[in-house]
């Protein structure tokens, strides 16, 4: 039964049509990842491609270890010197690319001193310039510094409770108390994540297509009189839809999200699996105190929650409502939704806007949010909730979509 | 085996398609007869457990078919008036896949689907996608399907359109070879689908039955008698209006009209023996002529 209903889902023209956009996914997926990283060579020109990114590798390399203070002030004092050559002083955009190209191997450290020094939520890229090797001593107690400073401000002062605030700083404090803290060239991830997002959503939207299809596909072919008119019609006929979906969007999630994983970290390299995620420009101010594996394990199986949440929202509306063009439109309302009702300063709304399943496509943004919510007392963080929340809904989803089925009147 | 409908009444909002039936059915061919919206795929629904009553009981041996539930539907096939079909799958992919929703074992399946596709005259077809098939291909799909549990229920509704006259008679003979032990019920509103195979004849009008019983008794009850009568041209059109005429035949020397009617009509007319036909004229009058009602 199983086989047959996976059958009448590949049978169909549309199934093919997904594949290919799939395909076409992954391919710009990899490519967008691939492509955006490059290496300025001697001459102050960009490349491209596998060999700039491990000529990158070679560059950042030099520069792996633990990211102590007296690294940090070597890193200034570096960075000062370059600045200070004729080349550095000018104004050319040339000569800019060049000593970029000499800088580009304490790229990321020079990143994590703008976050560090700039005010917390500015963002001045030229601020390492200004600081002295003595400055380092400030690199990992400033970040709680800025978070506090930034928190007396007034505008805070009614987006958190109190207990949310000890629990931000207490994390960041966490953390600090970690330091010094190891650096390594990590852009395989970085690149990994930037992109997943997209890959994530991609997958969804169009897997929606073939889902969307699975229940209410009996009426629109009438062919739900024979179905319910036969012995497992309304039993285990429904159940092997159900698997026929859930195995389907499990294959291809599963198939899209490791062979973008696995082409993006083979072209870069897994180095810097293990570094924490404040490691870098886009991680800085998390208070997640998870590594950089972690959160691609957290990302392909948030994803994954997300996206079955989701698709099985859309099987039971097409189950409801016998209509595929209604239930098609269930992910795109829930994907969209936030960009309408955001912006608000409500409280209230951010914390809707928190746990919408979208947040779980796009666990790399998550990750940077400050949304809380206390639960018997306790403060978490969004993706200490999302998880279990839609994990719970899509299990309970599951049964519901077969008792709507089982229940309705053929044609 | 006994199917019994009692007092089955079906409503949809204030108007009854199916109005108190009540009747026994055992093995053997029902043809359900009747002109459309009369309320056969009404009552063949209800008694496919697609549609629920609004008053009365449907029993199998005693027991209530909602109640059985799945141990009812495994004895059941169901070819329904407008037969839907997954039209990317093959012939042999779709009757697998509804062999395997009817609970027939795969390696049993296998030999079945290949046995049906023989006997509807299809094996050749077996691996083209259904959407490919002609109407009367497609249609033969959906008797073969209704017949892959083998089931001790067949309910078949107009199985007949759509087929060409040969496809009818390979129909009839196949009907009539899988009803031994079997009860058949087959609605139609073509006379000739069921004259010769039917062993109770059911005339539904109105959600109700007009009238049942074997073909011989529906005969003799008719309420008129067969008439053979040759007019002039001119004068055939006073008998259209007088009298229910069930056929014309152009002869030498004017038209042969065959009326229905309880006095003769004319003296020169002679009396002829009944046919199916003649009695679904007299009891649908008019209407009967839609449509291709008879043929």
């Amino acid at each position: 039964m199983l086989y047959y209903e996976l059958k009448k889902i590949w049978v169909k023209p549309g199934t093919k049509i997904v594949l290919l956009i799939l395909a076409a996914t992954l391919v710009f997926a990899c490519y967008f990842a691939i492509h955006g990283v490059y290496y300025v060579n001697e001459n102050g020109e960009n490349e491209y491609g596998i060999e700039a990114i491990h000529k990158l590798k070679a560059a950042k390399k030099e520069w792996a270890g633990l990211l102590t203070e007296e690294v940090i002030a070597d890193v200034i004092a570096e960075n000062n010197r370059l600045n200070d050559t004729e080349m550095g002083r000018s104004e050319a955009v040339h000569d800019s690319n060049i000593v970029f190209g000499w800088k580009q191997g304490f790229y990321d450290i020079r990143w994590m001193l703008v976050r560090s020094f700039c005010k917390f939520r500015e963002s001045d890229y030229y601020v390492p310039d200004s600081l002295a090797p003595e400055d380092a001593r400030f690199f990992y107690g400033n970040r709680l510094l800025r978070l506090q400073e930034w928190l007396e401000e007034d505008a805070q002062q009614n987006l958190f409770t109190g207990a949310e605030q000890d629990f931000l700083i207490q994390r960041y404090q966490a953390w600090e108390a970690q330091a010094p803290l190891y650096y390594d060239y990590a852009d395989g991830w970085n690149q990994l994540f930037e992109w997943a997002a997209m890959v994530i959503m991609l997958t969804m939207l169009t897997l929606n297509f073939v889902v969307a299809g699975i229940f209410s596909g009996e009426f629109g072919y009438k062919a739900d009189s024979v179905f319910y008119a036969s012995c497992h019609g309304r039993g285990k006929a429904i159940a092997a839809k159900l698997e026929a979906g859930l195995l389907f969007v499990t294959l291809v999630y599963f198939a899209m999200m490791l062979l973008y994983s696995g082409i993006v970290l083979a072209v870069f390299g897994t180095d810097g699996a293990g570094l924490p995620i404040q490691m870098s420009n886009v991680g800085w101010k998390s208070f997640y105190l998870i590594t950089n594996w972690q959160e691609y394990l957290l990302i392909l199986f948030c994803g994954y929650i997300g996206t079955l949440f989701i698709l099985s929202l859309t099987m039971l509306v097409s189950a409801r409502t016998k209509s595929s063009v209604i239930a098609v439109t269930i992910p795109f309302i829930l994907l969209f939704l936030p960009s309408f009702i955001g912006g608000s300063s409500l409280e209230m709304i951010d914390k809707i806007l928190g746990i919408l399943p979208d947040r779980l496509l796009d666990v790399n943004q998550t990750l940077s949010r400050f949304s809380f919510y206390q639960i018997g007392g306790e403060v978490m963080g969004s993706l200490h909730v999302l998880p279990v929340l839609y994990g719970s809904l899509a299990l309970l989803l599951i049964p519901m979509i077969y008792q709507v089925y089982r229940r309705l009147s053929a044609g | 085996m006994q199917l019994e409908i009692e007092d089955l009444t079906k409503k949809f909002q204030d108007t009854a398609a199916v109005s108190h039936v009540s009747y026994t059915m055992e093995k053997g061919v029902y043809g359900l007869l009747g002109v459309n919206g009369a309320g056969k795929t009404t009552l063949m629904r209800m008694l496919c457990t697609l549609l629920k009553p609004s008053n009365g009981r449907i029993l199998l041996d005693g027991e209530d078919i909602f109640e059985m539930g799945a141990a009812y539907r495994k004895v059941l096939g169901y070819l329904p008036q407008d037969f839907g079909f997954y039209p990317d799958l093959t012939v042999k992919d779709y009757l697998m896949y509804i062999a395997s929703i009817k609970g027939v074992h795969r390696a049993a399946a296998r030999k079945r689907v290949k046995e049906l596709l023989g006997q509807v005259g299809l094996s050749k077809a077996a691996d083209k996608k259904m959407k490919k098939l002609s109407g009367g291909m497609k249609r033969r799909v959906g008797i073969a399907q209704a017949m892959l549990n083998h089931p001790a229920i067949l309910i078949l509704d107009e199985p007949t359109s759509g087929l060409d006259p040969n496809e009818r008679i390979r129909f009839r003979n196949l009907i009539s070879e899988f009803s031994q032990d079997r009860l058949v019920l087959l609605s139609t509103h073509i006379v000739s689908d069921i004259e010769s195979i039917a062993n109770e004849i059911l005339l539904m009008k109105d959600g109700e039955f007009l009238h049942t019983g074997t073909p011989e008794e529906i005969l003799e009850g008719m309420p008129e008698r067969v008439w053979r009568l040759t007019v002039p041209v001119h004068e055939a059109s006073k008998y259209d209006k007088n009298y229910k005429v069930a056929n014309r035949k152009n002869v030498p020397g004017g038209i042969m009209l065959r009326i229905l009617s309880k006095e003769r009509p004319h003296p020169e007319a002679e009396e002829e023996i009944p046919t199916l036909e003649d009695v679904f004229l007299s009891y649908f009058g008019e209407k009967a002529g839609e449509e291709d009602a008879i043929l």
